[in-house]
């Protein structure tokens, strides 16, 4: 009889916090679950409509929304656009911040100075940078190729010739994001004891051996944690290609982000059949930022 | 010795073309922004026959420079706001009850973080419409709150977990409210994540792009960016137009970080190892 009480009580208990709970968490719960969850969830169902500007909700089609996107080259051709662009963006931009970080931190001066500086253009949208680089690209490097000789090698149509603008692309959109990544890695270099160094220096290592035996393998987590955030930001990459070339020219360098904005809010838009393409981009990115995860975790308890 | 000094000075001149490199773009756009476009044309790197800033005048115009700033200080205020009202709220809570309800509904907000915005965009433009908040920027706060709330519930919830509970208690038994414990007692404690969650989400919403260029349609209620979209496109030959409205469109949150540098690189630091 007390037992049971008490589990009535205990009951009583746990329902009513769970009613506090509730009324704490409400309004986070109303706009998250308006403004993100229920997209998410029925952005599949809308895949599935042939809804457009025209007729409000659409009519259910199935699949044939689907099936049309594995059949558009433009979209293809656009997915295989964001994956290179995501290989040398995850490479670039963590191999330059890494190399930045490792030389601020051998510098006993001026460290805030060029950790300042670095991290400036990740507070400027990349919509201004972009247009602040356009400029270079379209003025300065032309004008220091036609008057200085050893400059020659500028003179290309940087915006205008597809593999140069791959080029323009990688280094605006690194030059947005490195400093960022550069803050993470010295924080994790920071976390190094110094005693570890000073021990690998009495053992006669020399400064590349240090960082790949000693600090390399201390910043590891900093190194997944990076990489996911490169990886994650450059599938998504929009603002860069936008400002800079528009996705052209024609549509050689247009990112499966800006496929699909296209899409829907320009020309015929197609709400229902650019959902469809949104939702196996969804697809693409969750199954490879899982594998790099799955991947980089097992390789740091390796270690 | 020897050896050493070459080391160091090598990587001096690294760093330093490097931050050169860095710098250019800024620093041309600003030193272009003040020559006329025949100035320009003939030679970028000179500097600027007389320093009038009638380019400036003309830019600040055609950009609806005070409507588009003001515009994006309330988004950023409005949109930050209630992030950190609604997931301190929420996230204080959900680390105090332990019951299945609470770690189901943390594990609800955290699951999405990995959904990409580009593949929730146009279902989430449908819900705008079907609100009537499309071009409203009060409604665009909210937009914000939705995708921001995520986040910042889990770096209160991870916060909480390290703060004593006994505050709280004594309160309630003083008699406080769950509320008035909340806003009295607690939500002071969590000051170093809420400035951190207040830094990187005024950081995002103010230099976000695309969701103002879905949501908003009508120029008055346009942001600095959409502004300077507009312009670009507007007076795309016009650089001395273009780079002046750069300038000032990159310039308060230049001013922002020449203030509070160190809280902006330790927020962007403790936020990119918790999340």
């Amino acid at each position: 009889m007390k037992q049971r009480s008490a589990q009535i009580a205990a009951k009583s208990k746990t329902r009513k916090q769970n009613f506090s709970l509730l009324l704490f968490t409400l309004p986070a719960l109303i706009v998250y679950a308006v403004f993100k969850l229920y997209p998410a969830v029925f952005g599949i169902y809308y895949a599935m409509t042939d809804w457009n500007g025209i007729n409000k909700t659409g009519s259910f089609v199935g699949l044939s929304n689907f099936v049309r996107a594995f059949q558009d080259a433009y979209f293809w051709q656009s997915i295989l656009f964001t994956f290179k662009y995501v290989a040398v963006m995850v490479v670039v931009a963590n191999v330059i911040a890494l190399m930045l970080a490792v030389a601020i931190e051998t510098r006993k001066h001026a460290r805030g100075v060029f950790r300042t500086v670095f991290y400036l253009p990740n507070m400027i949208s990349m919509v201004i940078g972009g247009y602040m680089w356009m400029f270079i690209f379209t003025k300065v490097l032309y004008y220091l190729a036609d008057n200085y000789n050893g400059f020659s090698f500028l003179d290309h149509m940087w915006i205008g010739d597809p593999n140069y603008s791959f080029i323009a692309i990688i280094i605006v959109a690194a030059w947005g994001t490195v400093g960022y990544l550069m803050i993470i890695y010295m924080a994790a270099l920071q976390g190094v004891p110094v005693s570890m160094k000073e021990a690998a220096e009495l053992d006669g290592a020399n400064a590349w051996q240090r960082f790949w035996q000693v600090e390399f393998p201390m910043i590891r987590h900093a190194v997944t944690i990076c990489v996911f955030w490169t990886l994650n930001g450059a599938f998504q990459v929009f603002d860069v290609i936008y400002t800079l070339t528009g996705g052209g020219p024609g549509r050689a360098t247009q990112s499966a982000a800006l496929n699909i904005y296209e899409e829907a809010f320009r020309g015929n838009i197609q709400y229902g059949y650019a959902t469809a393409k949104s939702t196996l981009l969804l697809i693409i990115v969750l199954v490879i930022t899982a594998i790099q995860l799955t991947v980089m975790r097992r390789r740091e308890e390796e270690l | 010795m020897k050896k050493k000094n070459l080391f160091a000075a090598g990587v001096n001149l690294f760093l330093i073309l490097c931050a050169l490199f860095t710098l250019a773009p800024l620093l041309l756009a600003l030193l272009n922004s003040f020559k006329t476009n025949g100035e320009i044309l003939t030679n970028v790197l000179s500097l600027p026959k007389a320093l009038t800033g009638e380019n400036y005048v003309r830019s600040f115009g055609k950009m609806h420079y005070l409507q588009s700033l003001g515009n994006t200080v309330f988004l950023a205020v409005g949109g930050v706001g209630l992030i950190i009202l609604f997931s301190a709220l929420a996230g204080w809570k959900l680390c105090r009850t332990k019951t299945k309800l609470s770690s189901f509904l943390l594990s609800l907000f955290v699951f999405s973080m990995l959904i990409p915005f580009s593949s929730i965009m146009i279902p989430l433009y449908k819900v705008v419409l079907a609100l009537k908040i499309k071009n409203s920027l009060l409604g665009l706060c909210f937009v914000y709150a939705g995708l921001g709330v995520s986040m910042a519930i889990f770096l209160y919830h991870g916060f909480v977990k390290g703060i004593p509970k006994e505050l709280e208690e004594a309160a309630a038994i003083d008699g406080c409210t769950p509320l008035q414990t909340f806003f009295r007692i607690v939500f002071p404690m969590l000051k170093p994540v809420t400035a951190t969650i207040c830094i990187t989400n005024v950081l995002w919403i103010w230099n976000d792009f695309l969701l103002p260029l879905i949501i908003l349609s009508d120029n008055k209620k346009y942001t600095l960016l959409l502004s300077t979209n507009t312009l670009f496109g507007q007076y795309s030959s016009d650089w001395s137009a273009i780079l002046s409205a750069l300038v000032i469109a990159a310039l308060p949150v230049i001013v922002f970080y020449a203030l509070l540098q160190k809280q902006i690189l330790k927020g962007i630091t403790d936020g990119a190892m918790k999340g």
